[in-house]
């Protein structure tokens, strides 16, 4: 985890714009970043890296304190998974096929990409809703880590509990009638 | 006619010699160890206190095993805050009501079968929290789970009927100090499963907790099973047993029950339990959190944090009952009444101390002090219920730990649910409730031994006391004869300085000697 030393409130421009394609009902997206063309030339000289990382949107931050947005970037939960890491380039747009992580809990979510310079300190970003986070999300379905062994093994070890202790009854009364 | 009713009693009164041979411990004329010799596994004694603590000691682990995994259970299931606070509160209130039943079923049927059933009966609930998709259901688990904490009341009471007076109070202390270290240990315990099943065997994170809860699972089913085939209920056999052949009365539960809720001792007794176990259980459900948020620790540092407080049980509350016997050595139950109010007054003292705490070096040492002192008065309390009534104990053990677990709902729902407090300041707050819950103790009165503030009647006798709890009519069956030889027994707690080897006049009913 990357520690960052920049404020994020400084930036309110989306410096760069990024889009994201869904596939239907897949685990596969392509995230695309690239500068936005409105910004005078040379705005670009500090940049070295993009990070690009996947976001709670709020809906997903409500009454959940461990994904909190704060201000200072060392202390910022809302983008806790990383999708790629990639060298700054000019060119127009790059793109990246992300394959989401089997790990990923069921929430809504946005792209964002980081901007670094060449001491790692975040001097812009981009993200694939607007400042109010609430347009352009996606959600994702987990997996949720259960299993037909899973159940039939849960189901199998309560009878055998349950059935174990109705037999120590039985034979108590057995010996009980018998003495 | 007594005699043919009860020949085995008759045979072995008679036989006093060969009686103790009988027995690998010394014993009392109850059978009762007189004794406590903890590295020992000598049926049936010591043997019992093992399975008990053990079998106690893996609920526990059980009911506190969701807390460290919540990082990761927390985002498989969705749950806000709200979601963790609510199963939180369900963890501990489900024993409220199962501590009274399970009092009542001790009075009825014993200790081995009442705790054996509750043990096993109880293990679905935590198998099936690994095939568990939602908030609610997540409630279910941990309620349900939860009820399993009333294998105390059993706990308690299997050793008051296997340990002699001067021992008591150190066998329950130790048993149930060492039942609550799973408190403690599970915060190691899972995690380090957890780590192993995700690591090693390389499930994915939603699999790994799913599967560690088995181990918990297991656990238990095999402490329930040593419980039931190799426990024994009282040091002559099994209620069954001793029933069938009239040595053991089989008593009515409305009778059980009048005598357990008109003794104001018992009341008092659960409110103060509140304090101590009860503050306990709260501690352990939100001091991980507090130290993460307020301190900056990682996740793994506030869980080793949080173990710590637990895991001082393995002395705190032995060392709780050990005092309560030394004190009653010198000064009978007076001594364990002051001792009981002043350890738990001065945690409550140094909980108002730890709300205040800024540095994290000063606020881990106020923690385990607090800790000591929290876990030692729930020992000394239980150095008490014991006397409080021979009839009823089960019913009285039930209430007192029932109290505990109000306590510990009460806590969590006035200072720890919602923005009102921070946390800091509902430890604080804690405090002094502790301090106000605790001063009731004061209002103890054994006319036979006196209170905290007034000494003994003259002429009372600890035959008045525990035979006043049966009628005329039941006393001319001798159904409390139990009750008379703990009577005799108890004379102990009049402390050094009285004349405690008096023989206890029998100028009622003639006793079967």
């Amino acid at each position: 985890m990357r520690a960052y030393g920049a404020d994020l409130l400084t930036y309110d421009e989306h410096v760069i714009a990024c889009f994201l394609v869904l596939g239907a009902g897949e685990d596969k997206i392509t995230v695309s970043w690239g500068l936005n063309r409105s910004l005078p030339a040379g705005a670009d000289e500090a940049y070295k890296e993009v990070e690009v990382r996947l976001c709670y949107a709020p809906a997903s931050q409500a009454d959940r304190g461990w994904r909190k947005t704060d201000d200072d970037l060392s202390k910022d939960k809302t983008c806790q998974f990383g999708v790629a890491v990639r060298p700054y380039t000019t060119t127009n747009s790059t793109s990246f096929e992300y394959e989401l992580s089997r790990e990923l809990p069921t929430a809504t979510y946005f792209i964002r990409a980081y901007v670094l310079d060449f001491d790692g300190k975040v001097v812009a970003y981009g993200q694939t809703t607007d400042d109010r986070k609430a347009a352009d999300l996606f959600e994702v379905v987990e997996i949720s880590g259960r299993s037909l062994s899973l159940d039939i093994a849960a189901g199998c070890f309560s009878t055998f509990s349950v059935l174990l202790l109705l037999l120590f009854f039985v034979a108590d009364r057995r010996k009980k009638a018998k003495e | 006619m007594e005699e043919q009713k009860k020949p085995s009693s008759l045979q072995i009164e008679s036989v006093a010699a060969s009686d103790t041979k009988r027995f690998k411990v010394p014993v009392d004329s109850e059978h009762k160890a007189t004794v406590f010799w903890i590295f020992s596994f000598a049926a049936p004694h010591m043997r019992a206190f093992h399975l008990s603590w053990f079998s106690f000691f893996c609920c526990f682990v059980s009911t506190f095993a969701a807390p460290p995994l919540l990082p990761v259970i927390r985002d498989n299931l969705g749950l806000t805050r709200n979601d963790i606070g609510n199963a939180g509160i369900a963890s501990v209130s489900g024993a409220v009501f199962a501590r009274l039943a399970m009092g009542t079923a001790c009075d009825l049927v014993g200790p081995r079968l009442a705790s054996a059933s509750l043990i096993l009966v109880t293990t679905p609930a935590v198998y099936c929290t690994s095939i568990i998709n939602s908030a609610s259901m997540f409630l279910l688990a941990r309620f349900f789970t939860g009820f399993s904490l009333a294998s105390f009341v059993s706990c308690q009471f299997w050793m008051s009927s296997m340990f002699s007076a001067p021992k008591v109070g150190s066998a329950n202390g130790v048993a149930a100090g060492w039942g609550n270290l799973g408190g403690g240990a599970t915060q190691l315990i899972m995690p380090l499963v957890y780590e192993l099943i995700h690591i090693a065997i390389g499930s994915t994170k939603f699999t790994a907790w799913r599967i560690a809860f088995f181990i918990p699972g297991v656990m238990q089913t095999a402490a329930g099973i040593a419980v039931v085939a190799l426990g024994q209920d009282l040091p002559d056999g099994n209620y069954q047993k001793l029933q069938k052949a009239g040595d053991k009365h089989k008593d009515s539960f409305s009778k059980v029950f009048h005598h357990a809720v008109t003794n104001y001792r018992a009341w008092i007794l659960a409110l103060t339990y509140g304090y101590c176990f009860g503050v306990e259980l709260t501690i352990d459900n939100i001091i991980a959190e507090y130290f993460y948020d307020r301190f900056d620790v990682n996740l793994r540092s506030a869980g080793m944090i949080a173990a710590s407080f637990g895991l001082a049980n393995i002395f705190s509350r032995p060392g709780g009952g050990w005092f309560s016997d030394l004190l009653s050595e010198r000064f009978g139950m007076r001594g364990r009444l002051w001792g009981l109010w002043a350890v738990q007054s001065f945690g409550g003292v140094l909980c108002i101390i730890l709300g205040l705490m800024d540095n994290l070096a000063a606020a881990i040492a106020v923690m385990l002090l607090f800790s000591v002192f929290v876990q030692a008065a729930c020992g000394l309390s239980f150095g008490i219920v014991p006397f409080v009534s021979r009839r009823s104990l089960g019913l009285i053990s039930g209430m007192t730990g029932g109290g505990g677990n109000v306590g510990a709902v009460l806590t969590q729902l006035i200072f720890f649910t919602g923005s009102r407090y921070s946390t800091q300041k509902g430890i604080a707050l804690m405090g002094v409730m502790i301090l106000a819950c605790t001063l009731p103790t004061m209002l103890i009165y054994f006319p036979q031994w006196g209170g905290m503030l007034l000494g003994p009647r003259p002429d009372a006798t600890e035959e008045d006391y525990y035979t006043a709890e049966w009628s005329q009519k039941e006393r001319d069956s001798s159904y409390h004869s139990a009750s008379l030889k703990f009577a005799e027994n108890s004379v102990s707690e009049r402390g050094k300085g009285r004349d405690s080897s008096t023989t206890v006049p029998v100028d009622t009913t003639p006793s079967h000697v």
